[in-house]
């Protein structure tokens, strides 16, 4: 594949006692929507945990390669500030930590690290409400602590928010879709194209197909039993729609 | 003066030596009590008997001029400037609380045959900055607390301390909340470096119709102890907040009673306690509901977190009920920091020091955020990033 931004190589990761990924080759293009499909317990949760560092995981072998380096002994917050972006599939509650206040604290890290200067509130703010609208978001969200008594459906467009205001590289989406109406997956899926630059690179994680007639994906890899067992085109949708996940057989 | 010399002494031995003639009734309410020691129920989580047992200087007691300032300033325990207008008297209390669970209580009376009475006029907010300037001490004062009935008056109180070491203040509050009034009272207290231990202690009466709220916030190391006990008569309410956090091997906390006197009386108590290092926090606190306070409601609650695997939080929430015709709840939990919490914020760019500051902040915001004005509060919140940081 030319122009990999991420490559992922032989990886093995367990949680507990529990090898989860058991050799997992991928490569992600610079620039393509990747969607992860596969059945419950094929480690897709557990994928997208290993690339931002979750410390439930416990890499056993192989690497991950990003950008030209491996990004395996990295911190999660380290992974963050060189621009992967983890949209979680259940975004945690943080009661008593303003939402605003961790917006900017995340953005202004990041601007650090580029050796940006940071923004004051009030820039921040303005840069904050352009997106807002877009999502369909309550202005009060913002001023409310972190996801704490948020919808479902906020909780996402939250993710959302936080992925256009820090413009990571690699945004990986863990069942993005899961737990929305259909306003609010069309609020989420046009922040997501919104990204879309052609030089951002998402990797969709998801058992529907759903999100896809949204997000157009450029490539479907199929994960089963801790590793992909095919890459394909989108047109690979409608036959996993048709005969299911069983029907697949590993390359 | 050695205050362990005040140890297993009858009446007449601890009247000679404090020279307490004339006040029979407070040494006897003392030597009944007994100075406290490790075995006392009150003190048994705090090193009572290390602070005691010291030779302190004592100082001479002798009322200033006072200057003009934007608040009342006490040095060393003596009134040295108010603000214009400010009524401030030097006298002997007139109502002591003849049933106060601390032997403190009595001692700090005994110490100090005048007090300092305040009366806080109209709707008023008033700073008392509390300064320590001597080595080696025992520091004792009282202050007596007037507010005027259907007024709302807040009293903010802050300490600070010159490079002094090994002193030992005594001092604590007898406050009169009158009739249909608000007394609001913040405690901003940041200790370091060993330079005096405290113990104060407290006697608060609310009025018919009153609102006390307290809100303490003791942060930083040393060793400190508040004790509190608060008397609520006819529809009155008590809301009693107290943040701890602490680090090194500070000792501090509140032991606290608050008596429901009358009919309809409420109160709320909430503790929040972080603890680092290996400090030990303090919460023993004890809910009475007398016969006559039929209607009562009361909550308690004290949420702890263990920064360190060497912290450690004495909570003791206690309800001591006698009428049937009530809601009463009460509880107590311990806990670390969120790893999920602490991993969300990771994951987007936060470094671990500044993860966990936020995380920390947050459990005691609730606390913080109810002191309404903002120089307070941001005072409180400096003090509490100072301690953060000194820790990481």
């Amino acid at each position: 594949m030319s122009n990999t931004v991420m490559k992922i190589e032989n990886l093995q990761a367990k949680i507990g006692d529990k090898q989860i990924l058991k050799g997992l080759n991928l490569e992600l293009e610079a620039g393509k929507v990747h969607a992860i499909m596969g059945p419950n317990g094929a480690g897709k949760s557990t994928l997208s945990k290993a690339l931002v560092g979750h410390y439930d995981i416990e890499v056993l072998g192989g690497d991950i390669i990003y950008k030209g380096k491996s990004i395996v002994e990295m911190e999660a917050e380290e992974r963050a500030l060189e621009g992967i972006f983890l949209s979680f599939q259940h975004p945690v509650e943080i009661p008593g930590v303003n939402n605003a206040y961790f917006l900017r604290t995340a953005l202004n890290a990041k601007r650090k690290h580029e050796g940006k200067e940071e923004l004051n509130a009030a820039e921040f703010l303005r840069e904050m409400k352009k997106h807002l609208e877009m999502l369909g978001m309550k202005s009060d969200m913002i001023s409310r602590s972190l996801n704490e008594g948020f919808s479902g459906g906020e909780k996402k467009r939250n993710e959302i928010l936080q992925m256009l205001i820090l413009e990571p590289e690699v945004i990986i989406l863990d069942e993005i879709d899961s737990g929305l109406d259909i306003d609010a997956l069309r609020a989420v899926s046009e922040g997501i194209n919104k990204m879309k630059d052609g030089k951002r690179t998402f990797l969709v994680i998801t058992h529907y197909s759903r999100i896809l007639d949204y997000i157009e994906p450029d490539y479907i890899h199929v994960l089963k039993d801790g590793k992909v067992i095919k890459t394909a085109g989108p047109e690979l949708v409608s036959q996993l729609e048709e005969h299911g996940y069983d029907a697949i057989e590993e390359e | 003066m050695n205050l362990i010399d005040l140890k297993h002494k009858n009446p007449q031995e601890v009247t000679d030596l404090l020279g307490a003639k004339e006040r029979e009734m407070l040494v006897e309410r003392f030597v009944s009590l007994g100075l406290p020691s490790k075995k006392s129920e009150e003190y048994r989580y705090f090193d009572v008997e290390k602070v005691l047992d010291k030779a302190y200087e004592t100082l001479n007691y002798v009322p200033k001029t006072l200057e003009v300032s934007d608040k009342i300033e006490i040095v060393d325990g003596v009134v040295v400037a108010a603000p214009q207008g400010m009524r401030i008297y030097n006298e002997a209390c007139q109502q002591i609380d003849m049933d106060h669970f601390d032997p403190m209580y009595y001692l700090g009376h005994l110490l100090c045959p005048q007090t300092i009475k305040i009366e806080l006029d109209g709707d008023t907010e008033v700073e008392i900055e509390h300064t320590y300037t001597q080595s080696d001490t025992l520091i004792h004062y009282r202050i007596v607390l007037y507010n005027q009935a259907n007024r709302h008056a807040t009293v903010y109180e802050n300490f600070i301390c010159e490079d002094i070491e090994n002193t030992l203040v005594l001092y604590g509050y007898d406050m009169h909340i009158a009739q249909d009034s608000t007394l609001r009272v913040v405690k901003m207290q940041s200790m370091q470096d060993n330079h005096y231990a405290m113990i104060a202690s407290h006697k608060v009466n609310v009025a018919k119709n009153a609102n006390a709220i307290l809100k303490s916030f003791d942060l930083g190391g040393d060793q400190a102890l508040q004790l509190l006990k608060v008397e609520l008569l006819e529809h009155a309410h008590v809301d009693a907040g107290h943040l701890l956090y602490l680090n090194a091997d500070s000792k501090r906390g509140t032991v606290s009673q608050i008596v429901h006197v009358s009919e309809h009386s409420t109160s709320k108590q909430e503790a929040k306690n972080i603890l680092d290092g290996e400090a030990r926090g303090i919460f023993d606190a004890l809910i009475r509901v007398e016969h006559s306070a039929k209607y009562t409601k009361a909550e308690q609650n004290s949420k702890s977190i263990l920064l360190h695997d060497k912290a450690y939080m004495a909570s003791k929430p206690q309800l001591e009920i006698y009428i049937d015709e009530l809601e009463a709840s009460h509880g107590a939990t311990t806990g670390q920091l969120d790893p999920k919490q602490l991993f969300y914020l990771q994951s987007r760019g936060i470094s671990y020091v500044e993860a966990r500051k936020m995380l920390v902040i947050a459990f005691a915001n609730t606390l913080i955020e109810e002191v309404k004005d903002t120089r307070q509060q941001e005072r409180i919140k400096s003090a509490f990033e100072a301690v953060f940081y000194k820790n990481t």
